[in-house]
């Protein structure tokens, strides 16, 4: 029963960074933005986080750096992509470059080192033996619901992802609910980082969680529950392998490979059941300029 | 029509100074940074000079850098052409240089036989691993986005059981680094300094210009024939520019998507090939990384053109020898290179989507 509770806790604690990711990519798709940086921006945020943390000597003030960190350099791929109309894409891959160069000029800059920094021994609480961040999950996903479907801002969020023409007409600001979008999702991106390991920032930490997180978007058909549903699905069969690893007797590698296949056959085998918002990754430019 | 050529032409010399200002914009960051780090910009740039450009050895050596950069930056050209955005390079070279290394390894041939042999199984390797990404994206519309990118980790893992597995070719206590056996000497690649020697260009023996460059050099030449010479690249080049007119014009949209996405695969099988036949002599897990990432940059910068790629891959074998540079005789870390180039792309696309609106109000004027 205690080994039962310990999974199901550490799975959620496994599954969060990508969850909180693909909360954000839900918001900035619904908005009809493409956000491929998530990667990127959770690699920084983690270090601003320890940073924040080091330094202010609380992990909260860390959080909150972290967040701020996270809307700071969404804002670079709202610029790009919702005022100068480039593609979602590539923004986002230069994105990805961009931070992983800028994490470990901080990390140089901060602790000395380009590729770790110092120990940070501010902590978030533990609760059932795992990091009690990880228990915002089950807000954020109520909150990203009720925000999106039951709000006046999220109808006009997803009017843009769906018919900005249209919602431009009824007097929506495109241009806003577009950068709302992208921002939230940045901030996300800050809690995605601070669930992740909060006690050292090394280089390349994020490991493929924020493209992950894009395929539980896609997996999720970019409705919020869906989309953290998909990252339990990937994050407990994560938790599982971590358990179980020494005790299978399979190679390691087809073992690390697991979620990436369960990704693509997943993508497969759902894809035409799953609907894109219908101007998602495409910009909307007002009348002719 | 010649009068609006004419026009044309100004607007084309506009559209092409996107990536000059944007170059020119993340090097004003560039200085920007060095002079936060409180370092002087004339010893950072005096480092920069000394270390990619000042004598023979260090040009070669920006231009042996460039070899890889010119064929990711290719292969990534190709699919974008088409309107795939093939972010899996970075598997495919992996898996591509490993079934290269295998055809040196295991099919012994005599060496004017061979080297092409590798090259081919080097392309088939790099084309198999972009197929699945390939097909759903063709048959079931998958972003292949997030596919290519699920794969390049399947191919990192997967080489890395091969290595270490079945194909380990390590003896025991001589090397802690997972490899093959040795590539047979006819597959090797050989190197030309001797050759740009007898030119007057005195590129000293430790550099490697290789084979490769004569690899980089066909496939750049190829690859520019198909897209401006042949129906097919037309066909290419149309779908890129628009998928619904193409597909009213009567071109097979997802079959010319299919073939490029697996032309681009097959070049990015090529990247490894320096590293494994000319400067190791055996594959590892180990040959340098994010070459792939790399060519999405390379690309963009060239505006996706075969030619315009040779400037902008030396531009990043220049940037590298520069970080290196940087690194060594100032405080400037080497990463600052990555965020750089990060940089670089933004500012071009940026600048560029600013070009191209200006460009299209002042033809709408000029045409009333």
């Amino acid at each position: 029963m205690d080994f039962l509770l310990y999974f199901l806790a550490k799975g959620l604690e496994i599954s969060s960074p990508i969850a909180f990711a693909a909360l954000g990519g839900v918001y900035s798709e619904r908005a009809g933005v493409v956000n491929i940086a998530l990667e990127g921006i959770m690699g920084v945020t983690a270090l601003t986080l320890v940073w924040g943390a080091i330094t202010f000597q609380s992990v909260w003030v860390g959080l909150l750096v972290a967040v701020l960190t996270g809307v700071l350099v969404s804002l670079i791929h709202a610029v790009v992509t919702i005022t100068f109309r480039v593609d979602h894409v590539v923004s986002g891959v230069a994105i990805n470059v961009f931070g992983i160069g800028l994490s470990r000029f901080l990390c140089q800059s901060f602790f000395g080192a380009e590729t770790q920094s110092k120990i940070n021994p501010f902590l978030f609480p533990k609760l059932l033996g795992v990091n009690s961040l990880a228990f915002w999950l089950i807000p954020a996903v109520l909150l990203a619901w009720f925000v999106l479907y039951k709000t006046v801002f999220g109808l006009r969020l997803r009017s843009v992802g769906e018919n900005p023409e249209a919602a431009d007409t009824l007097g929506v600001n495109v241009i806003a609910m577009r950068y709302a979008g992208v921002l939230i999702s940045g901030a996300l991106c800050g809690i995605a980082s601070a669930t992740l390991f909060a006690d050292k920032w090394i280089t390349g930490m994020v490991a493929g969680r924020g493209f992950i997180a894009l395929a539980a978007v896609i997996f999720g058909r970019w409705d919020p529950l869906g989309a953290v549903l998909a990252s339990l699905l990937f994050g407990y069969a994560d938790t599982f392998r971590i358990i179980f690893e020494s005790r299978i007797p399979i190679p390691s590698q087809f073992v690390q490979m697991f979620p990436y296949v369960l990704a693509v056959v997943v993508l497969a085998g759902i894809v035409g059941r799953s609907r894109a918002p219908a101007w998602d990754g495409k910009n909307y430019e007002k009348g002719e300029d | 029509m010649s009068g609006s050529r004419r026009r044309f032409s100004s607007h084309l010399v506009l559209s092409q100074a996107a990536p000059f200002i944007g170059f020119l914009a993340s090097m004003v960051v560039l200085v920007a940074i060095v002079i936060f780090m409180r370092e002087s910009p004339v010893k950072a740039v005096e480092a920069v000079y000394k270390f990619a450009l000042s004598n023979a050895a260090r040009l070669g050596a920006v231009l042996s850098i460039s070899i890889p950069y010119y064929l990711s930056g290719l292969s990534i050209a190709i699919a974008f052409r088409a309107g795939v955005f093939n972010i899996g390079n970075e598997g495919q070279y992996f898996v591509g240089g490993l079934t290269g290394a295998l055809a040196g390894i295991y099919l012994p041939m005599p060496a004017p036989l061979h080297i092409p042999v590798v090259v081919i199984a080097a392309m088939l390797g790099g084309a198999l691993w972009a197929l699945v990404p390939a097909v759903l994206k063709a048959a079931r519309g998958i972003s292949e986005v997030i596919t290519t990118i699920m794969f390049n980790n399947i191919g990192l893992a997967l080489v890395n059981y091969l290595i270490n597995g079945p194909l380990s070719g390590m003896a025991k206590g001589v090397s802690l680094e997972p490899q093959t056996r040795k590539i047979l000497p006819t597959a090797l690649f050989g190197k030309l300094n001797g050759f740009f020697r007898s030119l007057g260009w005195k590129v000293p023996d430790y550099v490697y210009l290789d084979y490769s460059l004569v690899v980089a050099i066909v496939m750049g030449a190829v690859i520019w024939f198909l897209l401006f010479r042949t129906r097919q690249g037309f066909e290419i080049r149309a779908v890129g520019t628009s998928t619904d007119v193409s597909r009213y014009a009567g071109i097979k949209v997802q079959r010319v998507q299919v073939g490029a996405f697996l032309m681009s695969g097959a070049i990015a099988g090529l990247i490894g090939l320096q590293e494994i036949f000319a400067i190791r002599g055996f594959y590892t897990y180990n040959i340098a990384s994010g070459l792939g990432f790399d060519g999405i940059a390379i690309s963009l910068i060239a505006q996706n053109h075969p030619v315009g790629v040779v400037f902008s891959s030396l531009l990043f074998g220049f940037l590298k020898q520069a970080g290196y540079g940087l690194q060594l005789s100032t405080k400037v870390p080497n990463s600052v290179t990555y965020a750089i180039q990060g940089l670089m792309i933004l500012f071009i696309v940026a600048i560029n989507a600013v070009v191209v609106r200006a460009v299209r109000s002042m033809r709408r004027k000029e045409l009333g």
